[in-house]
């Protein structure tokens, strides 16, 4: 079997039209896997959805909710919940963020403590047990439970948090704006956020700032305080001390471990107001009264006027500049193309109001024409993560060939040689980007190349450079000891390691499979089965060739001996 | 033409000569398999890998100052002090009604203490900054392996008529009996509510008496004072201890009080208010649960209290999860008689050891597939020798990774999974030269210590080279930056070792096993020649 392809090898070696279709050949099949990536064919992202056991849900109502409110969102999306044949149980914690976890701890989850928020976790059974990921169950439910349960308090956001695979982010796609005007930036936000709802693959959107909501202010007079023989103090806490209450003694206990509080506040019947009127709320006070000095009893109306204002929403900052987010998570998609569209949309719908100009890659900065104020918007959250670890694996990526290049350098003292070597191991990223095509058409959904694929990929430079080298160094004590010539020890050599190539390419594929079937490490299983695939190739047919066109004789020191039976080069004729 | 004594030119061929007759080889050989087999039980299982990362929280309250005027006198002054730590990559700031809180994160990577001692230190330092009415910083630092549990528990009463604070105080008992256990770091309880005194005055009524809150609240507190007992001495002086009562025994002796005396008569708090026994209404976090019974459907959602368990970090989620499932197991009957039942939410060692076994069994599998191709292509001894290299290398990997203080974490065993495609390789390499040599027409007169020796030797440069690019690829990938870096650190920090390791193994115990495993084949047409 080994001969006959030696002997392939042989009359390729001496065509020159051969050898040219070779290289060609390798040329164009590059190029083709290259033009994948632009033509989104094969689609990028840092790390693909796992299945999991767990997922939680995050219950966010306007600021100024009630946890009554709060409650009646969770007990919808429970009840949908329920329905669900592989849930095993659900818990809601309202008011409060869940026990933490990974997710949990970069989106603020532990900060989570008034009472417009909840949290649900949902255990599922186990993932061997199950045949639906969780992915696709969340991307199931997820358009219901939006539709039914965000409509009972508007401006209900619900969102799905699945443990990440990889390192946590604040979300998929994060915009942040920056700006010096706070009404600018609210602004600017909420045309982002409108952008991004109608962009396709986004999902679970949000702007990360206060809703801004109508509350009332009692404002103390302190004229009038002054003149009824009270004082500022007395006021606030009696106010403080009927409507929220406070502990005001306590009882110390054997039973149990804490004190226990004494607890002062008026009763629920008698405290609520009848309505959010403002005159309902002059009237509660004014059956609320407090002693003066000298004994007699005036009614808090009295002394304080009743203002209505608008809540104050939160002031949140980054590295000292004023900042808010908008938020998207992504349906099973990379967050890359939404990203792209949705940045193009941003250029295109906003043109009229702002001066917009890229920054950098997929940065944005915004001039108001009406205003002359700026504004910036760079896009944070797993697209950063994607980016920075891209780089700085294709830093990896170059660093590793700088290395064996030095190495192979120091070993044959050649540069041509050393580039051959290279040259072959590079060719496996054909194999790399045809395997994450033909996984995608095999698989129901997207099979991206991630961050595994990549690491799959610089591990593949070293895997098909050794077969490479195994193959030089053979031709070389061929040339070297037994005086072959090029054509001839080039053949006998492909022939005699193509065992051994074929051997190890044998058992990286197969001990990879079980990798490609990982939703995390798929990636790394099929660069490694294809690339090695593509590796094989390189190595036995492109890299003969390029040793051919190359001087070898001069590498090898070639000296003319005695002539050498091909067949069986150990025995002289 | 070929001398009778081979000497090796390769470090290869120098490994082989002095293993391949040393009666010591069988030994080191088993005793790598039983540091592996060690390693395997004694290293720390988690589900993803340990990640360095640093962070503090600083809150600070000022009561009743607004959002602008927090970000003004509290946030941004605070933002800039802390922008002058050095490792620190964002910082964020956020000011809201009352109080604001700036978060710090540092560079991954950055020490956790140090990281945590500098913020401290930066805070204390500038303490004067903040305006008097600011109360003192509270400054929270960030702990992945204490802050994040690895397993959750909650407790839910099956008796229907159970007072609320029952729940939380068994909760709490059980807490107790479960912090004690080994390397359990912090345990907590989430929802559940307090006991409490309440007392709810109507507010018609208090109009009618024409009482305000502030004379209720000073005629309770007048009364709930407690007292330490009182000592005396007698005229011969011996001590008689006096107790002083407590006034508030329960709720009633709370109605009871006299808030105030109208005409001569007196107003007891009964007449304006209800006096409870209850809980903390004021607290509205609670936390609810729902739970499939045995025919499949859920129950309502009704109150629970979560227990969460947090480990020390480089502790055995696995070991710590079994205990605290045991020490449950201890209290379930007992629980079940007060009416109360449990469900464990979370267990991340049962997930760790879940994914580890899946793991290793895929490394099982794939050894196995890898040995039936080398059954077909080389023959069963050939296959059974390359075989056994794979264990002995991945007992090495494990044991230096044991050493470094790693834990086995899915990325571990990802990059073990890794290698396995590319440790073969090398006794690969080295059986089929040696197949190769063994089948040769010469080889039938040579000595087969001497064709082991030479076969090894043969193939040594190129498969050191070989081996050692696959490792520079890998280097590169621990300069990898950011949580991803982090993540991905068992990599590029065992592969190597492995690589290093299928070497020696090669070196070392293929020519070792093959001369003792492999017949040489007889050469029918061996005088060909």
């Amino acid at each position: 079997m080994f001969k006959k392809f030696e002997e392939l090898i042989h009359s390729g070696l001496q065509s020159k039209m051969k050898k040219n279709m070779i290289l060609i050949g390798s040329l164009v099949a590059f190029l083709l896997s290259m033009m994948m990536f632009p033509a989104e064919i094969v689609l990028a992202k840092m790390l693909p959805g796992k299945n999991n056991a767990t997922f939680n849900i995050y219950v966010d109502l306007p600021e100024g909710s009630s946890i009554q409110q709060t409650q009646r969102v969770s007990e919808c999306v429970v009840s949908y919940i329920q329905k669900e044949k592989e849930v095993l149980d659900i818990e809601v914690f309202l008011g409060m963020g869940s026990p933490l976890d990974f997710a949990g701890l970069i989106k603020g989850s532990h900060f989570k403590m008034t009472e417009n928020l909840a949290e649900v976790v949902i255990n599922l059974t186990k993932t061997h047990d199950r045949d639906e990921p969780s992915y696709m169950m969340v991307q199931r439910i997820r358009p219901t439970i939006q539709k039914n349960c965000e409509a009972i308090i508007p401006k209900t956001h619900i969102k799905f948090v699945e443990p990440p695979s990889g390192p946590p982010t604040l979300a998929a796609v994060v915009a942040e704006i920056y700006g010096n005007s706070d009404k600018g930036i609210r602004h600017l936000a909420e045309h982002v956020e409108k952008i991004f709802k109608n962009t396709e693959g986004l999902v679970d959107i949000d702007i990360m700032q206060d809703a801004i909501y109508d509350k009332y202010e009692i404002k103390a007079n302190s004229i009038k305080i002054a003149r009824s023989g009270l004082n500022l103090k007395q006021v606030n806490d009696i106010l403080y001390l009927a409507f929220e209450g406070m502990g005001i003694a306590v009882k110390n206990s054997v039973e149990y471990n804490d004190q226990i509080p004494i607890f002062l506040t008026l009763s629920d019947e008698t405290k609520k107001f009848t309505n959010k009127d403002k005159t309902a709320v002059r009237n509660k006070l004014s059956s609320l009264r407090l002693m003066n000095q000298r004994g007699m009893m005036v009614p808090v109306t009295e002394v304080v006027d009743i203002v209505s204002v608008k809540s104050n929403p939160m002031i949140m900052s980054k590295n000292l500049h004023k900042m808010t987010n908008v938020l998207a998570e992504t349906d099973m998609v990379s967050q890359v193309y939404p990203l792209i569209d949705a940045k193009s949309q941003i250029i295109e719908q906003l043109a009229n109001e702002y001066d917009i100009t890229t920054v950098g890659l997929f940065n944005l900065k915004f001039k108001e024409k009406s205003s002359g104020e700026t504004y910036l918007l760079l896009w944070d959250g797993e697209m950063e993560v994607t980016l920075d670890t891209f780089v700085d694996l294709g830093g990896a990526f170059i660093a590793a060939l700088i290395l064996i290049f030095l190495l192979l350098v120091i070993y044959y003292k050649s540069f041509v040689l050393s580039g051959i070597v290279l040259l072959g191991s590079f060719l496996s990223i054909i194999g790399v980007v045809v395997g994450h095509w033909v996984m995608d058409l095999f698989t129901a959904d997207t099979f991206f190349l991630t961050a595994t694929s990549l690491i799959g990929f610089i591990a593949l430079i070293g895997i098909s450079s050794r077969n490479s080298l195994l193959l030089i160094d053979f031709t070389k004590s061929l040339i070297q000891d037994k005086g072959m010539h090029k054509t001839d020890a080039i053949a006998y050599a492909s022939a005699t390691r193509a065992k051994p190539i074929f051997l190890t390419a044998a058992a990286i594929i197969l001990a990879s499979t079980l990798l490609a079937s990982d939703a995390v490490f798929g990636g790394l299983g099929v660069a490694l089965i294809f690339g090695t695939i593509a590796a094989v190739i390189a190595s036995l047919m492109i890299v003969p060739v390029l040793l051919h066109n190359s001087d070898l004789d001069k590498h090898f020191g070639f000296v003319e001996r005695k002539s050498v039976d091909i067949d069986n080069p150990d025995h002289f004729v | 033409m070929k001398t009778k004594n081979y000497v090796p030119k390769d470090s290869a061929g120098k490994l082989a000569k002095g293993f391949i007759r040393n009666p010591l080889t069988a030994v080191l050989g088993v005793f790598l398999l039983i540091i592996g087999y060690l390693a395997l039980e004694v290293m720390p299982r988690e589900e993803n890998p340990q990640m360095v990362v640093s962070g503090s929280t600083v809150i600070i309250a000022m009561p009743g100052a607004t959002a602008k005027e927090i970000e003004q006198v509290i946030v941004k002054p605070l933002e800039r002090k802390l922008k002058e730590v050095k490792g620190v990559e964002h910082i964020f700031g956020s000011s809201m009604d009352n109080f604001g809180v700036v978060n710090v994160a540092f560079f991954i990577g950055e020490e956790k203490e140090n990281s945590n001692l500098k913020i401290y230190d930066k805070i204390m330092q500038n303490k004067d900054l903040f305006p008097k009415t600011a109360m003192n910083p509270t400054i929270l630092p960030l702990d992945i392996d204490i802050d994040i549990p690895i397993v959750s528990v909650a407790f839910f009463a099956t008796d229907k008529n159970m007072a609320p604070t029952t729940l939380f105080d068994y909760a709490k008992e059980i807490q107790h009996h479960i912090n004690g256990l080994d390397n359990v770091a912090v345990t907590d309880l989430k929802g559940g509510h307090k006991h409490q005194y309440n007392i709810l005055v109507d507010l018609h009524k208090l109009s009618g008496y024409n009482l305000s809150m502030g004379q209720i609240a000073q005629a309770v507190q007048s009364v709930a004072y407690n007292v330490p007992d009182v000592k005396n001495r007698t005229k011969e002086n011996e001590i008689i201890m006096v107790g002083v009562k407590n006034a508030i025994e329960d709720e009633k002796d709370i109605a009871n009080i006299i808030v105030a005396q109208y005409m001569g008569a007196a107003i007891y708090l009964k007449d304006i208010a209800t006096v409870e026994d209850s809980y903390d209404k004021q607290n509205f976090k609670s936390a609810l649960v729902s739970v499939k019974d045995e025919n499949g459907k859920f129950s309502p959602l009704q109150e629970q209290v979560t227990l969460t368990v947090s480990k020390l970090q480089g502790t055995n989620a696995v070991i710590i999860a079994d205990e605290v499932k045991e020490e449950l197991l201890h209290y379930k009957e007992e629980m079940a008689k007060h009416g109360i039942s449990y469900v464990i939410t979370r267990n991340d060692g049962e997930r760790a050891n879940e994914a580890v076994n899946e793991l290793v069994f895929h490394l099982v599998l794939s050894i196995v597939i890898i040995a039936i191709l080398l059954t077909v292509v080389l023959g069963w001894r050939e296959s059974l020798i390359v075989t056994f290299t794979v264990p002995a290398i991945l007992a090495i990997t494990l044991f230096v990774a044991y050493l470094t203080g790693q834990t086995i974490n899915r990325i571990t065993l990802f990059a073990f999974l890794l290698s396995l495609g590319l440790l073969v390789d090398a006794a690969i390499i080295v059986i089929e030269n040696i197949h190769r040599h063994y089948h040769d027409v010469d080889a039938a007169d040579r000595d087969p210590d001497e064709l082991m020796i030479e076969a090894t030797d043969e193939i040594g440069p190129p498969t050191n080279i070989a081996t050692l690019a696959i490792i520079l690829t890998m280097v590169p990938m621990a300069f990898v930056g950011g949580m991803m870096g982090q993540f991905m650190k068992p990599i590029p920090a065992n592969v190597p070792v492995s690589l290093i390791a299928s070497l020696f193994v090669a070196y070392i115990f293929t020519p070792y096993l093959a001369v003792r495993l492999l017949k040489k084949p007889e050469h029918h047409n061996g005088g060909e020649k």
